[in-house]
Formats: C-alpha cells, structure tokens, sequence
C-alpha cells in the first residue's frame, strides 16, 4: 500500500514515492449501477508488491465490486483501474493471465471432474498441454484431492470445493491473487489449512483477501482497506489500523480479599480519569479517560491493587484489536454524516 | 490441505521442482508460452460438449424426431389403408416445415442462453482467466451456431431420406433441391442462433431476452406475412419448399436469402463483440 495509514479524504491520491512498480493502482474508482445504487465511490489506492492487503467492510460496503473492477469484470462508472502498470479492460486477457481469482462461493461448470476443471482452466490461461498437465497433477496432490480426482465436481463439499478453487487460481503461477472470501462456508480445519496456505503463497506473491472475517485478516495480512458504503475509509498498514483502537478499556482478573478489592475500587471511582470501574465475578472492568496518557492511569491503577494487597493474575484489553479498531472506523465514519464532504484539509 | 507443495518451488516461477534449500545452481527460468487461441478452442469445445448432452438439446431432437415419425407413419398408414398417393416431396415439405417452426421455439432458448444463463460466478470463473471478452463470446456463439447447423442439418437429411424412402413410389424428390432445402433451412437456424446469443449477450437476463427475441421472430414472420407477395415472408418460403425439392427454384433468388441471412448475423456479431466487451457480467 502506498503511503502510512491515514483516513482518506474524499478524492485525495497516494503516489509512490518513486512513482513506479505497482501492482494494482486504482484512481478515482467509481461504480454506479444503472444509475440506482453507488457500489463504489472514488476510490483511490494502491498495492505494492509482497503486500498481503486484507479488505474489510460490511454487507454491501463495495469489496467485490472492487475486486470485479480489478479484474475487469466490471467496467468503471468512472476512474481507471492498472493491474501491473497497465489498464484493465474486460478485453485485457494478458494482464489476467498473471492473476489468480477466487470468487465467493466458487461454481464450476457442470459434469466435470477435478481433472477436466483444472485443463479446462488451464487452457483458458492458453497453457499448453506439455506445461499445463504436470502442474495440474501436481496441484490436485498439493491439494489433497487426489483420491477424488475422478469424481464429478457436483458432488464435492464446501471445503474439497474451496480446494479446488484454490488449485484453479494457482495453475497459471499467478503474480496477484485475488482471494474474495476464501475461508467462507469451511469447517475450523479447512480454514486453517487455508490460512496457512495463505501465509506460505504471502512470501512469494501479493495478494488481496476479502474477508468478514477480522481474525483472518488480522492473522495472515500485513495492510488493510476498509470499505464503508462504498467509500474507503481507511488503507494503510495492519499496525496503522490497531493504532486506531481506543486504547482505554481494560479487563483485570485479580485475587485478593474480597473486602480489600471492594476498598481498591471506591479509591480508583474516586481518581480523576477513571470513568468506569466495576468490579464482578473476580474480574476488574476498568474504562480509563482519553485526556491523560494511558500509562500514567495504569500506573495508578497498579499502584492502588498493591496498596490493597491484590494479586494481578491477567491484564487484557476489551475486544480484539483489529475488530475494535475496525468498528471505530465505521462507527465514526457513520457519524460524519456530511462532514465527508467537506475534509479538514480544505475547510482550514 | 497439503499446504507445504504450494510453498515449494512446484508452482514457483522458477519450475524446477527442487526445495531452495538443495538447489546448487540459481534456478533455470522457465518462460511460460501461451497459446494465443486456446482459450477460444477451450470455450467452444467444452460449449459444444455441454450444450449436446444438455437436456434441452437432446428434449429437441427427441421431440423432432419423435413428430417426425409419427408423421410419417400415419401418412404410410393413409396410403397403405386408403391407397391414397401421396407426393414425397409434399410430405417431406409438410415434415420440414413443422420441425423448422418448432425447431425456432427451442434454439431461441439454446442461443439466448448461451452467455445469459451464465452471468455471475460461472462467468466469473472464465472470464477471470486468460480470455478476452471477444474471445468467450465468438466461442460462445459458434459452439451455438455449429451445434445447431448441424444438428438441423441432420435432422433434415434425416426426414427427406426416411421420406424418400418411405413413399418410393411418388420419389419426386430432386438431390440439388433437397441440398438447396437442407443447406437452406439449417443456415436459417444457424443464423437465428447466431443473433440469439448476441441477445443473450446484450440483456440483462436470460428470460427477458428470450421473450424479446420470440416477439421479434414470431411477430416479425407475422408482419411479413401481410407484406405484399414479393416480399419473402417465412410462411411463402416454408410452402414453396415442396417445390424447391422437386428441383424447381432459383439458385439465385436463393442465394440472396442466404447471404442477406450471413448479412445479418455478421452485422449482429459485430454489434455483439462491441456491446458484450462494454457489458458488466
């Protein structure tokens, strides 16, 4: 991704620093269908290689149908999309070939087998037949479908079907993946093999991962995109996104004399900055102020359970990061309201 | 999932299939060729073959050829009964011209469906590949075009041969006009179909262009219809049919009909190629 990560202002540009090497680069993506629904409003991004982008947003925020665009299957309202520096067009079969694709709830053509899909996709690719027929048997072993390789696709589970689809986007040694929800509808350990596959294929090429799923993401990507009713609210790095989190709730199991822990708690009610402190079932529930840096309520906090002889067993903070930091952002970009229009930058 | 092979250099630009750990030399690059029309061949084979074993097409031969024999045999009883003579052209007309009608309900349906009934993530799944939108569609349409030429082409040669065959005794049937009456029909067809899949292309369902392309066919044939006689309306050109059999027509006039037929399925094809290249799918 170009650029640290910052929430992006209606319309603004990232540009590289040296201009050159992306692999995807959109401007002013837009997408209005049929004049009736804005899917995707100006978005503006870019992907360097090796980068494992994760993108994230709600039912309908705009994710697939940035990724259609990417690939071409759909055309842009208005803005351009470049794949490896060049225009994607739905007639761009060449920039496609270094990309591999899986769709949400992947379909395959009727009556085929493991083996007639794979060829049939690797002539789609225009591979010939003294390339193509090795790596299609040495995928359906990657894969573990070797024993079903001779049985029609139709009857196939959620998880040997996610396989097969992974083996498809594989076959032509594509520089880009494009995983729309790859781990959707598959058991813990499908998914899990699917993660680490992920995180393997992360070493070598750039991949974009569409997901509802936050822990995937936060497992196997390294930047984010969040999507939000169709506008970006925020690309940038992993890290930048947790940064976003309100780091001021906490979570404290502790042991000690129940008439002691009773004690701690009137005292920390009573300190400035402590805005919730609730104490149930053994455990601290603690929402400090955003005014005084965080580190100096805690040392507090620590000080007042020594004084009163507590024992600290763990310390958390409430939500996970990612999800937190994700549900911020598209809580306050519903908030904004009209605000959007009008971006700090320009109202100074 | 054995996610270790994916890591190794089996799917790796490099192609040599060694762990990077062993490898001695630095890897030899293997520059992948690409078959410029292989993807075209892989739409239509795979289109051709669908579409043959599909129910549809194989509900339309059986259905043709079921009426056909029925047809056939209630006449063969008519004659053999009652000792009535009957002119094998007329009858092999008569057969042609219901199993052409009939045939134009379900190729309406086969064509427009082609590329239509596939929106979404079928389509997806190739046209996501190494395949240009021109290419998938030209595929499309000549699978449909070739599937449906020849399979009339056969169905016809079928029922003048059983025709002939059945009423020697009336065998009025001329083999330059039986050619010209096959080749005829079947490019008809195949041109119908060729224009179908281009509708399919163009409308945003399957449904929708179904019902466009039957109101266009059916009620255009019944406007021709009321058009003055030299007009070459469907119902003048399916009656005259008996007569183009028994050797009686002009090559021609003929040939004007076919090439005005090519005429349009070219220019279809063309406004095809340029609106499905600019369509979401």
């Amino acid at each position: 991704m170009g650029g640290p990560g910052k929430r992006v202002p209606r319309g603004e540009t990232i540009v590289a620093e040296d201009g050159h090497g992306w692999i995807v680069e959109t401007q002013h993506l837009t997408k209005i269908y049929r004049n009736r629904q804005i899917a995707l409003n100006d978005v503006t991004l870019t992907l360097e290689p090796g980068c494992v982008l994760g993108l994230l947003g709600p039912n309908g925020a705009g994710k697939t149908t940035l990724l259609r665009l990417i690939l071409g299957l759909h055309r842009p309202t208005a803005g351009s999309v470049r794949v490896f520096g060049r225009l994607m067009t739905p007639n761009a079969a060449d920039i496609r070939r270094r990309i591999g694709y899986i769709p949400t709830n992947p379909q395959f053509p009727r009556g085929m087998t493991p083996i007639s899909y794979l060829d049939y996709i690797g002539r789609l690719f225009g591979l010939p037949r003294d390339v193509r027929k090795p790596k299609l048997a040495t995928l359906i072993r990657a894969v573990d479908l070797l024993p079903h390789s001779g049985e029609p696709i139709a009857h196939f589970t959620p998880g040997m079907t996610a396989r097969l689809a992974v083996a498809a986007s594989l076959i032509n040694e594509p520089d880009l993946l494009i995983w729309d929800e790859p781990t959707h509808g598959l058991d813990i350990e499908a998914r899990r093999s699917m993660l680490e596959l992920i995180k393997q294929l992360a070493s070598e090429k750039t991949l974009i991962l569409s997901s509802h799923n936050l822990s995937d993401v936060d497992e196997v990507c390294n930047h984010a995109c969040v999507l939000n009713k169709g506008q970006m609210i925020f690309h940038g790095t992993l890290q930048d996104l947790k940064g976003r989190i309100r780091r001021n709730h906490y979570e404290l199991d502790v042991d000690g004399e129940h008439k002691a822990i009773s004690k701690a708690v009137g005292v920390l009610r009573g300190l400035k900055d402590f805005i919730q402190v609730v104490f149930r079932h053994r455990r601290l529930d603690v929402k400090l102020g955003e005014e005084t840096p965080n580190t100096a309520l805690l040392a507090q906090l620590f000080q007042v359970l020594h004084d009163h002889k507590i024992t600290v067993i763990s310390v958390r903070t409430v939500g996970m990061q990612t999800e937190q930091a994700y549900l911020d952002l598209v809580e306050r970009e519903e908030s904004r309201g009209f605000v959007r229009l009008y971006p700090a930058s320009e109202a100074a | 999932m054995s996610t270790n092979a994916a890591a190794r250099g089996e799917w790796s630009r490099s192609g040599s299939g060694r762990r990077a750990g062993e490898m001695t030399d630095p890897p030899a690059v293997v520059t992948v060729r690409f078959h410029r029309f292989l993807p075209y061949w892989a739409v239509l084979q795979t289109d051709l073959r669908q579409t043959a074993q599909g129910w549809l097409f194989v509900l339309w031969i059986a259905l043709v050829v079921i009426g056909v024999c029925g047809f056939f045999l209630y006449r063969v009883g008519v004659q053999q009964e009652a000792g009535l003579v009957q002119s094998a052209a007329v009858l092999c007309a008569e057969a042609l011209r219901a199993a052409f009608l009939g045939s134009l309900a379900v190729v309406v349906i086969l064509s427009v469906a082609a590329i239509s009934s596939e929106r979404g993530t079928v389509a997806d799944a190739v046209l996501s590949r190494g395949i240009s939108r021109h290419q998938y569609f030209l595929a499309r349409q000549h699978a449909r075009v070739i599937l449906v030429g020849i399979a009339f082409a056969l169905i016809s040669t079928g029922i003048i041969a059983a025709g002939s065959l059945l009423f020697r005794g009336e065998a009025d049937i001329s083999l330059s006009g039986a050619a010209v009456v096959i080749g005829l029909l079947s490019l008809l067809l195949a041109v119908v179909a060729a224009v179908g899949v281009v509708l399919g292309a163009l409308t945003n369902s399957a449904v929708l262009g179904i019902t466009i392309y039957w109101l266009l066919l059916y009620g255009g044939g019944l406007l021709l219809m009321l058009a003055p006689e030299s007009w070459p309306g469907p119902e003048r050109e399916l009656t005259r049919l008996r007569y183009v059999l028994q050797g009686y027509y002009s090559a021609a006039y003929y040939g004007r009909i076919a090439l005005t037929a090519i005429a349009i399925a070219f220019a279809a094809t063309i406004c095809g190629l340029i609106g499905f290249s600019r369509k979401d799918v």
